[in-house]
C-alpha cells in the first residue's frame, strides 16, 4: 500500500514537473511546480517524515505565489497570450538533466543505505528538532534572523514610503555634502531594457 | 413551481442599475430596498434597472453592460416615479415561471478576428507586444513612482461602472493599480442638488470603504455604526488645501454639511494614486462638483 | 474513525448555513436590515438558478480548480480539529497542516480572479496576494506560540494542554491576531481585498450562477473551518463540562464565527498600500511579541 501511494506520488511529481516546461503561462508554470513539491512532501509524509514533507507544502505555496506573482511582473507574455517556448538552450539542458540524473542515480544506488524502520511511537519531530537545534542551533537563528532582516528591508526599499522619503518624489538618497548630488549609483538616461526577446527563467 | 423556483423567488433581487440624468438619487433610494440587493457587477445581477433616459453616447455601452448579465435576465426601464421595487420583483418572478430571458443587444463577437501575422498566427511580433488575438499586450514603460519598468495597461471605464458617477467615461492607464494618467472622454450627467446631498455622498464613500451596512444607514438619513470609518482613509489623502483631505469631507458630509463645490480636474486628481485611492479621492467630491469641473476643462479645450 | 471522518461533511454543512445566516443577522448589530435563517437558501437558489456566464478567453482549467481547491483545503483544515479526544485526520503536525491550507488558501483566491481574464478580478487578486503574504507570518508566530505550552505541534495536545486554562487566557493577543487571520482567509470586511466595491466586486466580479454560489459556498466552508481551528487552539475545543466534547466544540465555533463575522461587517477597510504598511509595522513586531511574551510564559 505505502508503495502504491509513494510511487503515484512520484509519478504525479514528474508528470506536474514535466508541464511546467509545457504549459505557455507563468502562472500554470509556477503552481505546476508547486504541485511537483507537494507530491514530494507527500512522499515525506508516507514515509514518516510527517513534519518536513507538510512544511514542504506550506513553504512551497509561499514561495510559488511570490514567485507567480515575479514571473507576471517581469516576464513578457506572462499568460501566454502568444505562443511561446519555455525552454532554451536544449542542448546544454538536456546534457545537465542527464548527467544530474545519472550521477544522482549512482549515488543513491551506491550508497549503504540504513536500515532502522521508525515504529509510530518514535518522536520523529523531537528528534528532528533536536538534530536541527541541537549543535547546529547558532547557525539557524544567525540565518533565520538574517533572512528575515532581509525580507523587511526588501520591503523597506521597495514601498512607496521608501528608505529616503516618498517614492512618488524620486525617493532619492541625501547627498554626501550638504546639497550635494545624491549619494549612491546614478541610474542610466532610459534605464531598463525595452525589448526582451527571450522567455524562459 | 419547483422548491428551488419557491426559494428563489422570494430572495431580495440583484439588480445593477444604469444611471442616466438626474436619476442617482432617487435610484439609491430605491435600491435600498429590503426586496432588492445592489449588484456590485451585472455579472451579479438578474435584472438590469435603466434609471431615466440613457443619452445617446451611452448607448453602446449599455448594450454592453446589458448583454454581461447572466441569463435569465429581464431588464426595465424606470422613470422615477413609485418604488420599482414591485416590478422588479415581478418580473424575476416570471422569469422563474419561463418567461423570455432579454435576448443580447450586440453581436458577440470578438472585436477582432482570433487570426493574425506572426510566427504562430497569434498576431504579435516574437513573444511579446503586437496584438495576438486582436488583444493589444500590455508592454513596459517608465513608472512615475521610480525607475522600475512596469507593464503598462489602457482601458476605458464607464460610463455605468458602479465605483464611478453615472455617466463619467475614464480612459485610465494603470502599472499594476498606480494609475498613470486619466482623460476624461465623457463627463458625468447632470444629477442635479439632491445627488449631491451629504448623506448620499457620505454613502457612496462608506460602500468604498467596504461599509454596506453603514452605508445604508447612512442613506437613509440615520448616522453610522461602525469602527475605524475616518481612521480608515489615510490622512492627507486627495488634500486640496490644508488639511482638506478626503478624510475632512467624508466628517463634513457626516455632520450634513453639504460641499465642496469645487472639483480639481480629474486628468490632474489620480495619477500618481492606487487604484483604491484614486476611488476614494473621486468620490469625495460631489456629483455636481465633477460635472462642473468636467464641463469647465471641457469649455478650456 | 468512519464516523470521526463523517462530522467533518456534516460540520462544513451546517456551518455553512450558519455562517451565511449570521451573515444575513449581522447587519442588525451595526443598524441596518437583517435577514432571516431561509434567507441564505433564497440567496443560493437564486444563484442556482442563473447561468455560469463563460468569459472571453478564461483560464478555464484554473477557473474551476480555485473554488474546489478553496473547498478542499476548508475541508482538510477542519479534519484536523479535535471533534472528540481525537481528530478525524490525527497527525502530530496537525498545526502545520493547517498552515499549508492558510498558505493555499492564497493561491485558491489568487487563481480565481487570475482565471476569468477581466481586468478587475485580476487587480482583486493580486491586492489579495500581497495582503494574504504578511498577514501568513504573524499567522505562524500565533501557531507556534499556541503551540508552545503543549510542547507539541498535534492540535489534540494542543487542546489537551487547555485542561486547567484556556489559551485564550494565557495568550489572548493571539487570538486577537488569529481573528486577523480568519478575516483574510475568509476574504471578510477590513482584509477584504479581494472583492472590493471599488473594483466592482473584484475577483468574483465576474462570477455568476452556479460558480458563483460555489465559490461563496467555499469562502464560507473556510469560515466554519477557521473557526473551529480557533476554538481548539484558544477556547480548549471539545473540553467542557457536562455536554458531549462535539457539542462544546460546536458551541465554541459558532461563537467564533459570530465574532469573525460581526468584526468583518462593521470595521472600515483602508487602501491596500496603507494595511500593507500596517502589517509590517504593527502586526509583525506585535507578533514577534507575543510570540516572545508566550515562550516565556511557557517556560515559568
Amino acid at each position: 500500500m505505502v508503495n502504491v501511494v509513494v510511487i503515484a506520488l512520484i509519478l504525479f511529481a514528474v508528470w506536474t514537473g514535466w508541464r511546467v516546461f509545457r504549459v505557455d503561462s507563468m502562472v500554470r508554470a509556477s503552481f505546476s511546480l508547486m504541485l511537483s513539491f507537494i507530491a514530494v512532501g507527500g512522499v515525506g509524509v508516507v514515509l514518516s517524515m510527517p513534519y518536513i514533507g507538510v512544511a514542504t507544502v506550506f513553504m512551497m505555496a509561499v514561495e510559488m505565489m511570490a514567485m507567480a506573482i515575479f514571473m507576471v511582473a517581469f516576464m513578457m507574455n506572462p499568460a501566454g497570450l502568444n505562443p511561446m517556448m519555455m525552454v532554451h538552450q536544449h542542448k546544454f539542458s538536456v546534457g545537465a538533466g542527464v548527467l544530474a540524473w545519472l550521477g544522482l542515480s549512482t549515488a543513491v544506488l551506491s550508497a549503504e543505505l540504513p536500515s532502522a524502520p521508525v515504529t509510530s511511537e518514535q518522536r520523529v519531530v523531537f528528534d528532528l528538532g533536536i538534530e536541527l537545534l541541537g549543535p547546529s542551533m547558532l547557525i539557524f537563528e544567525t540565518a533565520g534572523v538574517t533572512l528575515l532582516a532581509t525580507m523587511v528591508g526588501a520591503v523597506i526599499l521597495s514601498s512607496r514610503e521608501g528608505r529616503y522619503g516618498h517614492a512618488d518624489h524620486g525617493s532619492r538618497p541625501p547627498g554626501l555634502a550638504e546639497g550635494g548630488d545624491p549619494a549612491g549609483r546614478v541610474p542610466d538616461e532610459g534605464g531598463g531594457h525595452h525589448h526582451h526577446h527571450h522567455g524562459g527563467h | 413551481m419547483s422548491l428551488l423556483d419557491r426559494l428563489a423567488g422570494r430572495a431580495p433581487v440583484p439588480v445593477f442599475a444604469c444611471i442616466g440624468p438626474g436619476m442617482q438619487a432617487v435610484t439609491e433610494h430605491a435600491l435600498l430596498s429590503p426586496r432588492l440587493r445592489r449588484a456590485a457587477s451585472p455579472r451579479e445581477a438578474a435584472v438590469l434597472l435603466r434609471a431615466g433616459a440613457i443619452p445617446e453616447r451611452a448607448a453602446a455601452a449599455f448594450g454592453r453592460v446589458h448583454d454581461q448579465l447572466p441569463h435569465p435576465r429581464a431588464v426595465l426601464r424606470w422613470d422615477g416615479q413609485g418604488d420599482p421595487a414591485d416590478v422588479i420583483t415581478d418580473a424575476w418572478v416570471d422569469l422563474l415561471n419561463g418567461a423570455d430571458s432579454d435576448t443580447d443587444r450586440r453581436s458577440d463577437e470578438p472585436p477582432n478576428p482570433w487570426e493574425g501575422k506572426g510566427d504562430h498566427g497569434q498576431g504579435g511580433e516574437g513573444m511579446m507586444g503586437g496584438v495576438p488575438y486582436g488583444r493589444p499586450m500590455a508592454m513596459t514603460g517608465d513608472d512615475i513612482r521610480d525607475g522600475l519598468q512596469l507593464d503598462a495597461y489602457t482601458a476605458t471605464v464607464g460610463p455605468f461602472a458602479p465605483m464611478l458617477p453615472p455617466g463619467l467615461t475614464l480612459e485610465i492607464t494603470l502599472q499594476g493599480d498606480v494609475i498613470i494618467s486619466t482623460s476624461v472622454t465623457a463627463p458625468p450627467f447632470p444629477q442635479g442638488d439632491e445627488a449631491s446631498a451629504p448623506h448620499l455622498c457620505a454613502a457612496r464613500l462608506l460602500r468604498l470603504l467596504g461599509l454596506n451596512a453603514a452605508a445604508a444607514r447612512v442613506a437613509r438619513g440615520s448616522s453610522p455604526r461602525a469602527l475605524w470609518t475616518r481612521g480608515a482613509i489615510p490622512a492627507g489623502l486627495g488634500e486640496a488645501a490644508k488639511g482638506e483631505d478626503v478624510r475632512a469631507r467624508l466628517s463634513a458630509w457626516l455632520a450634513g454639511q453639504a460641499g465642496p463645490y469645487q472639483a480639481p480636474r480629474i486628468g490632474s486628481m489620480l495619477p500618481g494614486l492606487e487604484w483604491h485611492e484614486a476611488m476614494l479621492v473621486l468620490n469625495s467630491y460631489a456629483p455636481d462638483a465633477l460635472h462642473r469641473a468636467c464641463a469647465e476643462e471641457e469649455e478650456a479645450a | 474513525m468512519i464516523w470521526l471522518l463523517l462530522t467533518v461533511p456534516v460540520t462544513l454543512a451546517v456551518g455553512v448555513w450558519l455562517a451565511a445566516t449570521f451573515d444575513r443577522l449581522a447587519p442588525a448589530l451595526w443598524g441596518a436590515r437583517a435577514g432571516g435563517p431561509v434567507a441564505a437558501l433564497r440567496d443560493g437558489a437564486l444563484l442556482l438558478r442563473r447561468q455560469t456566464v463563460r468569459t472571453e478567453a478564461p483560464d478555464d482549467l484554473n477557473r474551476r480548480l480555485a473554488p474546489v481547491v478553496y473547498l478542499a483545503l476548508a475541508a482538510i483544515g477542519l479534519s484536523v480539529v479535535p471533534v472528540t479526544h481525537a481528530a478525524p485526520i490525527e497527525s502530530p503536525v496537525g498545526i502545520v497542516i493547517w498552515g499549508s491550507c492558510e498558505a493555499l488558501t492564497i493561491i485558491a483566491v489568487f487563481l480565481h480572479g487570475w482565471s476569468p481574464n477581466a481586468p478587475f478580478p485580476l487587480i482583486g487578486a493580486y491586492r489579495y496576494a500581497a495582503i494574504a503574504l504578511p498577514v501568513m507570518l504573524p499567522s505562524m508566530f500565533v501557531l507556534i506560540a499556541a503551540a508552545l505550552p503543549a510542547e507539541s505541534l498535534s492540535v489534540t495536545a494542543i487542546v489537551e494542554s487547555q485542561r486547567e486554562v484556556w489559551n485564550v487566557v494565557r495568550q489572548p493577543l493571539g487570538l486577537a491576531l488569529f481573528l486577523l487571520v480568519g478575516l483574510t482567509l475568509t476574504q471578510r470586511g477590513p482584509f477584504d481585498f479581494a472583492d472590493g466595491a471599488d473594483i466592482a466586486g473584484g475577483t468574483s466580479a465576474e462570477d455568476s450562477g452556479a460558480g458563483r454560489a460555489l465559490w461563496q459556498l467555499a469562502r464560507l466552508a473556510m469560515l466554519t473551518a477557521f473557526s473551529a481551528m480557533a476554538a481548539a487552539l484558544f477556547l480548549g475545543g471539545p473540553l467542557g463540562p457536562g455536554l458531549p466534547g462535539p457539542v462544546w466544540l460546536w458551541l465554541k465555533t459558532a461563537a467564533i464565527m459570530a465574532l469573525t463575522v460581526l468584526l468583518g461587517h462593521g470595521i472600515a477597510r483602508t487602501t491596500p498600500g496603507r494595511m500593507l504598511t500596517l502589517l509590517w509595522i504593527v502586526a509583525l513586531p506585535v507578533s514577534f511579541l507575543h510570540l516572545a511574551v508566550s515562550g516565556g510564559l511557557a517556560l515559568w
